[in-house]
Order: C-alpha cells, then structure tokens, then sequence
C-alpha cells in the first residue's frame, strides 16, 4: 500500500497517501490556501523538472509553471477526482507546454535569429543550470553521456517527447499518461518505443564515437 | 537469428518485466550476436541516463510569485455547482421538449415541398417570360405546352 509520513500534533502518523491526497483536495476545493500551498510544494519540482525539458528554457518553464498553478487553483472546485490529482496536473502542463511550443513555432518563423537569441538569452534552448546535488549514481555516470541523452531527448517531436518524459523520467504508469494525454495505452507503448529507439541511436553514436 | 525479437526483449529485461526462459534466451543470444551486445550496451546505458537525469528544484521566487497570483485571481465558481445543478435537470427537459417540437411540428411536410416547387417554378418562368418578352415571335407550340396567353 502506498503510505506517506505527516507531521501531526508533534507526532508522526502514517496515513494512506491516497486518503490524505483526497482530504487535501477537499479542503482546497474550499479555497483553503495552505491546503492548495501544500499541493504547490508536492508537485513544484515534479512539474519544474517536466516543464523544463519540454520546453528548454528555464525561463518559460518558470512562467509555464506559474500559470499551472494558477489554472490549477481556479479549476480544482470543477476537479471531480476521476483522475489522480498528478494526472490532473500532468495534464494541464502537457497543453500549457504543446501550446507554448506552438506559439514559439510560430514565432521562430517570423523572428529572426539574433532577436530570439536575445530573448532566450545566451541563446542555449537546452541549458540547464548544474545539479546541485547529486546522489551517487548520477555521480557515476558519465557527464558528457547525459548530455547525449538530454540533447537526444530535447530533439524528439513533442508527442514522442511527452510520453519518453512522463515513462522514463516522471515513472508515471501507461494508464496514468494514458489518461494524462487521452490516446489509448498501445498508442502509449509505441509512442514509447519509437522514442526509445530514437534516443537510442544518440546513444549508440556516441559509444561509437561518431559523435560528442 | 531473429534479432528483431531480441531487440524488443532488451527493454523489458532492463525494466524487470523480462520472464526468466525469455531473459535467459535473450543471454544466451547476446553471446553469439556481436550487433546485438552493441545494441544491449547502448540501450543500458540509454536507460540508467534517463533514469538518472538531473532533478532540479524548482526556484523559491517562483512559489512566492505564484502566491501572489493566487492572492489576486478570482477563484472560478464551479460549472455546475449549487443552485445550476438544481436548475440543470428542468432546463435540459424543456430543451429536450422544444427539440422535439421544433422537429416534428415545425418541419414543413417534405412531399407538400415537392409538390409546390414545379406550380412555383412554372408562375416565375411566365412572369420572367412576360418581363422579358424575349420570343417576338412565340411558336404554336410554345402555346399549347405552357398554357401562356396575351
């Protein structure tokens, strides 16, 4: 069963995590802001991490998040608890982001290069600021691959992009990201092996040494 | 050597979702194809990359903004809430009951259009004739089949 640990009256409960998630909602859906504060600080780096390698820009994953949240609030006394409270949110960020990368499609076309550079800043889309912390195993592994592999990623077509982010990186189930994107669960699957396959040929050039 | 079969198993044996016949066959094939060990050693390290990608928090100055969004945006009343969900039922009865009105009452009998439409036809074609006094000379036969006099 899943459980999570929370503070009560200076002791620790153990509650059912799905339980405790239904009570947060309701009391949300009552515009209670520190329960809808506490939903911010459980999702906030789960939807950042997710919103940042769809769009690459910490700056617009930074707005995009914003905007999350705000639809969030404003849309949880219509959120009939159906679908997970992740999903929910997932779901919201996964249009936000589709949007956005349309709109930038759009832009890009009519903007030349050196003015979206200055937008964008030093111009690198795929930036990434230095992990902070890192546990051993990404400690181990090899910098530059990771860098094959977030480069790899960033160039997968959106819908490719979604579900490899949501499966490999966000470990949501197929029926969660099933639900998050409404296609069907071998959509899911195939989408997935198409992005794997193409990621992994990044990889492999790179074990080759064919590329940095 | 089927490798097709092999490269689907690869990733299902790095997610544990391999059965241990399946795994086993998927060693033994590794041993003897040097493609797919290529293809093994790209995809492992394809997956423990993505699993260990970095995780970055997200920055504090955007949760107090996010706050103050929130302090000022009106928060949306439900779509059916309250005394909607109280009217909703009557309101899609009586839409039900006008549909259906405005179906079979109103809608002009179908074969009374077909009826009227060669009479209709036939009174515009004798003013348009009569207007435009095209034929100076009409035949006999024009006469007869139209029924048209001066």
């Amino acid at each position: 069963m899943v459980s999570d640990t929370v503070s009560y009256d200076g002791r620790l409960v153990i509650v059912d995590a799905l339980s405790a998630e239904a009570r947060l909602i309701e009391r949300a859906q009552a515009h209670d802001e520190a329960a809808f504060e506490q939903i911010m600080n459980l999702y906030a780096d789960r939807l950042y991490n997710y919103i940042l390698r769809m769009v690459g820009s910490p700056t617009d994953a930074e707005d995009l998040l914003q905007e999350v949240f705000l639809r969030a609030y404003q849309g949880l006394p219509n959120f009939d608890g159906r679908a997970s409270l992740s999903t929910w949110l997932y779901r919201i960020a996964t249009n936000l982001c589709i949007d956005h990368q349309r709109k930038r499609a759009r832009r890009v076309q009519t903007v030349s290069y050196s003015a979206w550079e200055d937008e964008e800043g030093e111009g690198g889309a795929w930036e990434f600021p230095d992990l902070q912390t890192p546990n051993p195993m990404e400690a181990a592994l090899n910098h530059e691959l990771q860098q094959v592999v977030e480069h790899a990623v960033a160039s997968l077509s959106p819908k490719l992009k979604t579900v490899l982010l949501l499966y490999d990186v966000e470990e949501l189930s197929y029926e969660e990201i099933a639900r998050v994107l409404n296609i069907p669960i071998g959509t899911v699957k195939s989408r997935l092996n198409h992005a794997r396959g193409q990621v992994q040929k990044h990889v492999e050039a790179y074990l080759r040494g064919d590329s940095k | 050597m089927n490798c097709t079969r092999y490269e689907r198993w690869m990733w299902d044996a790095l997610e544990g979702r391999l059965g241990e016949s399946q795994a086993q066959a998927l060693q033994a094939h590794l041993r003897q194809c040097p493609r797919c060990q290529r293809q093994w050693e790209s995809a492992q390290a394809t997956y423990h990359a993505l699993h260990a990608l970095p995780r970055l928090r997200a920055p504090e100055q955007l949760m107090h903004q996010v706050r103050a969004r929130i302090q000022h945006a009106p928060a949306r009343p439900p779509l059916f809430g309250g005394w909607k969900r109280v009217a909703l039922a009557p309101a899609l009865g009586l839409l039900i009951v006008l549909g259906y009105w405005a179906f079979t009452v109103r809608t002009p009998d179908a074969t009374q259009t077909i009826v009227q439409e060669p009479s209709e036809s036939w009174v515009e074609m004798h003013e348009q004739l009569e207007v435009a006094d095209w034929s100076p000379t009409p035949t006999a036969n024009y006469f007869i089949t139209t029924g048209y006099s001066r």
